[in-house]
């Protein structure tokens, strides 16, 4: 054997391949056969779908409750808001449980009330949004005739549940249903979400807002209701929002630094690139500006909407290659990059 | 009294007694017949199924022999110069560690549970209570050392327990039992963590001056865990057995994310009560 083979020296300048990883004097990391140092969440599509619909839910909440401070009493709107958060909120509990691996002990979760841990303040906070949601959209159908007409039932709905009231007290817990679920991912050992914990729970909402403001615009567009007023401020509201997420998407490129990478990998660079940052940004603010149109504000919204989804899947399936990686885990908790105690906040 | 592990990875022999020990004592499924071609360790990693995992850390060196070598010098690791221009550094270093869960002092698995199924039992121990689980899986990515595991056909998570039922009976657990090396120790953490002390300095007599233990907050244990209960003494750098340098405990920044969020969340209404503007 001659010197160069057991060495595993380079030939023809490019690098031999060792099995070994150890006698490969080309590699300098160290891990045990590549084998992942930490294990990756099982979340299956259920997850993503529902931080989606979850953050929909939350922006249309606070859209209206801001529009009903305001003193800007468009029915159409309420209606289309309280209606969709109602929805969303029935289908948040519907996915997380479908995602247990013991659906049947669901309640399990009501057990304990544990603010360190961001999955027991996201149960406790979709069970009071979920409530309050669901008395509001009540009282939106008795006001509606959904309840039936002229009866005590219907009438005591409306005059016994405080409207402006409880859109504000649902208004914190909403949003911190839209912010936690990115909360929620930055509060574990996966470099790509744990590095980048100041700006998870921000990118999360603005993006849960954008798709809102885009689902009440395409809405309101689709069947012809609402005040013109109402959709000027929808479409303003939006382009400025869309600005606050491009902002906070690169304040978290820059956050995560080279851990961003399975970003661009070729699973989710279509997920993230063209979904998120073409789709839900850059495709929707350029229709957005300039003369607007009803077909071009229900092509934008309907490009918000999927690209906030694929923004949410990319995310997921980041961390998930993120988690894999142990050249990732290690150079991050190596010590310098690691969230240390002594960290400001 | 909190009780945990010490396992001396200098004196294991890799026989994987303690693998077999648990999966027999807490009747742990098999894996399945895998084979990684990486070593003859062929169960890879701690998992929701296998408690206890031996690690083949193979090191062969990288100079081939030379001269007239004696094998069995070059066997024992003997590092003087040899007569003949015998060089020595061939055979390289086949290093054995049996890793478990490290019952963290500030468990980031405990933290996650929203469940409140993971608690410190009466011996200190991070203890997954089966009864409560409903496996949400939030505990498994917390876990900064990919111990903690849903298993897909049971659908809740699991962990070495300690051998929370034998110690309630005064037994050790059953990995301690049959390791026939005393690589692995079992007792009260204060004598475990004097005893890996003793033997880190013995070995640095010895001329071993790159052991240490891992699992005290000083090595293994910043950024808010606090040290392990299993603590290890190990002969070369974490990476090489699967372990971060610095684990860190992930619920230490959810608060800081609370407040970012807040603060977005009053960005984004005064955006939006701005768009009201005429």
């Amino acid at each position: 054997m001659s010197e160069e083979a057991v060495s595993g020296q380079q030939r023809n300048g490019r690098p031999k391949t060792s099995h070994h990883p150890e006698t490969d004097p080309e590699r300098k990391d160290k891990n045990y056969y590549g084998i992942p140092p930490i294990k990756h969440a099982h979340w299956t599509w259920q997850i993503p779908i529902y931080f989606w619909i979850g953050g929909l839910g939350a922006g249309a909440h606070m859209f209206s409750t801001v529009a009903q401070l305001l003193g800007h009493e468009d029915e159409a709107l309420q209606r289309a808001s309280r209606y969709t958060v109602l929805v969303t909120m029935i289908l948040s509990p519907i996915l997380l449980i479908w995602d247990l691996g013991r659906p049947e002990r669901f309640l399990n979760m009501m057990r304990v009330l544990k603010l360190r841990s961001p999955m027991s303040v996201q149960s406790w906070s979709l069970l009071v949004f979920g409530n309050l949601a669901g008395l509001l959209a009540a009282r939106q159908a008795a006001k509606d005739g959904l309840l039936g007409r002229d009866n005590v039932l219907a009438r005591l709905a409306v005059r016994l549940i405080p409207d402006r009231l409880l859109s504000v007290l649902a208004l914190p817990v909403g949003l911190n249903v839209g912010s936690n679920t990115g909360n929620l991912l930055s509060a574990t050992s996966v470099p790509m979400w744990a590095r980048n914990w100041l700006f998870m729970g921000p990118v999360f909402l603005a993006s849960g807002l954008s798709t809102a403001l885009s689902w009440l615009s395409l809405v309101l567009n689709l069947t012809r209701s609402g005040e013109a007023k109402t959709l000027r401020v929808l479409h303003r509201a939006e382009r400025a929002t869309i600005l606050v997420e491009a902002v906070l998407i690169v304040a978290s490129l820059a956050r995560m630094g080279r851990w961003s990478k399975p970003l661009f990998s070729r699973e989710v660079v279509p997920l993230f690139v063209g979904g998120t940052l073409i789709g839900a940004i850059l495709a929707p603010f350029a229709l957005l500006t300039g003369r607007e149109s009803r077909g071009k504000s229900i092509i934008a919204s309907l490009l918000a909407l999927v690209g906030g989804l694929m923004f949410r899947f990319a995310m997921i399936r980041g961390g998930r290659i993120s988690a894999d990686d142990p050249e990732a885990y290690f150079t991050f908790a190596s010590g310098e990059s690691a969230p240390q105690p002594e960290d400001a906040v | 009294m909190a009780t945990g592990f010490l396992t001396d990875t200098t004196v294991c022999i890799g026989c994987k007694a303690c693998e077999v020990a648990c999966k027999q004592w807490n009747q742990l499924p098999a894996d399945g017949y895998e084979f990684t071609g990486d070593s003859y360790d062929n169960t890879k990693q701690l998992s929701g199924s296998t408690w206890r995992h031996v690690a083949f850390i193979e090191n062969p060196k990288k100079r081939r022999l030379t001269g007239d070598v004696d094998l069995v010098a070059l066997a024992e690791d003997v590092t003087e110069q040899l007569p003949g221009g015998a060089e020595l550094d061939a055979l390289g270093r086949w290093a054995f560690m049996s890793d478990v869960c490290k019952h963290c002092v500030e468990a980031p698995c405990q933290q996650a549970c929203p469940t409140g199924s993971i608690i410190r039992n009466e011996f200190d121990n991070v203890y997954i209570q089966p009864d409560i689980c409903n496996g949400c899986g939030y505990c498994v990515p917390a876990c900064p050392y990919g111990v903690i595991t849903q298993v897909p056909e049971d659908g809740r998570a699991f962990k070495c327990t300690l051998c929370y039922d034998r110690q309630r009976d005064g037994l050790e657990p059953a990995c301690a039992k049959a390791c026939p090396t005393n690589s692995i120790m079992f007792g009260d953490v204060e004598d475990l963590k004097e005893l890996a002390e003793q033997r880190v300095a013995e070995l640095h007599n010895k001329g071993y001056t790159q052991a240490y233990v891992y699992g005290t907050p000083e090595v293994g244990g910043t950024g808010g865990i606090g040290g392990n209960h299993s603590k290890f003494i190990l002969m070369d750098e974490p990476e090489t057995y699967n372990l971060p340098k610095h684990p860190f405990l992930p619920q230490e920044k959810f608060r800081g994310g609370v407040i970012a969020s807040a603060v977005a969340a009053t960005v984004l209404g005064a955006v939006v009560a701005w768009a009201f503007k005429d």
